[in-house]
């Protein structure tokens, strides 16, 4: 399976190269790091448990808001207008709200996706500066 | 002792999924065991009508209690709550609209709980999701035992769902996935717990009527998916996976789709859908089949998969299921992918390398022979309700809370 697997990168390499991919994918090794750090996003994360969107001011400002919500401001004749929304205007364009809703959907995955790449990449950046700092002498200690 | 089984719908017609798992855990139980089965009328899973009668029936060794479902459920009403809810932030009476929603709502099922169930000695609970669990497993919870049958789906993740799970007594597990990831959701410490997995009955050494397939238009070698041919299955992108694989490999190699069919599929000469299949069908196609392709993305256990390796059929499955990959490993008894490149490459190499194939689906075989025969499976139920703590002599008072030495 690992032989299968190895192969299998090698020929995505190959192809990305000929189709004018990076060029940086010449380079196998640099390439199967960078396919890591997208597998970690892919087979690890959790793309519900993402930094980002716990840092935002308010994330629901920045949420798709995928569920038609219905409400009226006119306190006497709101409740009508609604009624009219429910049972006869939304039954006739359900068609098109589904298809925007499945549309949507895929949005929020792909945002979710594009969030959780991110966040991989902040960690590996992270993680290599503080090994980086660890192997630098603190400059304090430095003669003059 | 006094056994409940309780389940969202219960009969001969259902032979796979939670509900033929309880049922075959129930007719082996009731070998020793007083065993009563507490269900609904209802037989579709989607609308959840009424369709058995109500009330009290024998179904061979077992008791039926059918109560009747007061509220079909509404697609539409049901979409929209889970938007709601998977998008995360849901209060709390939404997450439990959710499950209301999700039904089947059978109000009397819980009284029954509430008035008789302190009479069984246990009280099993298969399937989380469903609303006779969730609703009904607090008002027993100190004899339950609680079969979640969790995937890892947004369901599982819910505030709600985390909450339910420390409220059972006892857990049967089907794969050590799902005992990871219910540890894992639980918001508390959950009672002891035993990986039990499914039973199997050994395959049919005549390996069905091939004729039969040769006049269903189904040709060799081809590619076999076994199940519900449904989105939620993975069904959309293997047709999409295999019919560019197809294009790409320039192959006449079919896709065999046997189950009920949930989704439109395209008219394509190499993709043949069988819709719902005869035992002796599924025996020929199990005995035939090439590979046994599993794309579901969610999975507490792969009845489908073990089927095929109970054949000797090696398994292409979708790795980004923690279970499917799990099981595959385990039993070494396939390859699993995780994007198109690997499903065209590997499912070509299970063609094209036959004896491997043979010896990959061999193992799967064995790992079958080793740890999903009934016997086996009933000997774990049997070991787990006696390590916790529940005695004959217990009926009617109520079982304590079991040691946690049977994990």
């Amino acid at each position: 399976m690992r032989e299968l697997g190895g192969e299998i990168s090698s020929e995505r390499r190959a192809r990305m190269v000929a189709r004018g991919g990076a060029p940086e994918y010449r380079d196998p090794e640099l390439y199967a790091r960078v396919e890591a750090i997208f597998r970690r996003v892919l087979d690890s994360r959790d793309h519900d448990a993402l930094l980002v969107p716990e840092l935002l001011d308010d994330a629901d400002e920045y949420a798709l808001q995928l569920r038609l919500r219905y409400a009226s401001h006119r306190k006497v004749i709101g409740p009508f207008l609604l009624f009219v929304k429910r049972t006869v205007l939304l039954p006739l364009n359900r068609w098109l709200y589904e298809y925007s809703l499945e549309n949507f959907r895929r949005q929020q995955r792909v945002n979710r996706l594009l969030f959780a790449c991110i966040e991989e990449l902040a960690i590996e950046n992270a993680a290599l500066r503080r090994d980086l700092e660890g192997r630098t002498p603190d400059r304090a200690n430095r003669p003059a | 002792m006094k056994l409940a089984c309780v389940i969202h719908r219960f009969g001969t017609d259902f032979a796979g999924g939670s509900e033929g798992h309880c049922r075959g855990i129930a007719l082996r139980l009731a070998e020793r065991h007083d065993v009563t089965i507490v269900t609904t009328c209802a037989k579709d899973h989607i609308s959840w009508q009424n369709e058995y009668p109500e009330g009290e029936s024998m179904a061979g060794p077992l008791t039926v209690i059918r109560f009747p479902v007061v509220r079909m459920r509404s697609m539409h009403r049901f979409a929209d709550i889970s938007d709601v809810v998977f998008q995360g932030g849901a209060a709390d009476d939404e997450e439990e609209q959710w499950f209301r929603e999700n039904g089947p709502e059978a109000p009397a099922l819980l009284d029954f709980l509430r008035e008789r169930g302190g009479r069984f000695d246990r009280v099993l609970f298969w399937s989380f999701r469903y609303y006779q669990t969730f609703f009904g497993l607090p008002l027993v919870a100190d004899r339950s035992v609680l079969v979640p049958t969790a995937e890892a789906d947004p369901v599982v993740r819910m505030r709600a769902s985390r909450r339910f799970f420390p409220r059972a007594a006892a857990f049967l597990f089907l794969t050590p996935e799902e005992q990871e990831l219910v540890t894992e959701q639980s918001d508390g410490p959950l009672g002891p717990s035993a990986i039990i997995g499914s039973g199997l009955e050994p395959a049919a050494p005549a390996g069905g009527a091939p004729d039969r397939l040769v006049a269903l238009g189904v040709r060799t070698p081809f590619v076999l998916y076994l199940g519900r041919i449904d989105p939620n299955k993975g069904c959309e992108t293997l047709v999409r996976h295999f019919l560019r694989y197809s294009g790409d490999a320039q192959r006449d190699v079919q896709l065999v789709m046997a189950g009920p069919v949930n989704m439109p599929l395209p008219e394509h000469p190499l993709v043949k859908a069988l819709g719902f299949v005869d035992e002796g069908i599924r025996e020929a196609l199990l005995s035939t089949a090439s590979v046994l392709v599993v794309p579901s993305l969610f999975e507490s256990l792969s009845l489908a998969l073990l089927e095929g390796w109970n054949y000797g059929v090696p398994a292409l499955v979708n790795a980004r299921c923690a279970v499917l990959k799990g099981q595959s490993v385990r039993a070494n008894g396939g390859l699993y992918y995780s994007n198109y490149d690997e499903f065209a490459r590997e499912l070509s190499f299970l063609l094209d390398h036959d004896a491997l194939a043979r010896e990959l689906g061999r193992q799967g075989r064995a790992y079958v022979d080793r740890e999903y025969r009934w016997p086996h499976v009933m000997d774990k139920v049997e070991r787990f309700l006696e390590a916790t703590g529940v005695s004959a002599t217990a009926a009617g008072s109520g079982a304590s809370r079991g040691s946690r030495a049977a994990r």
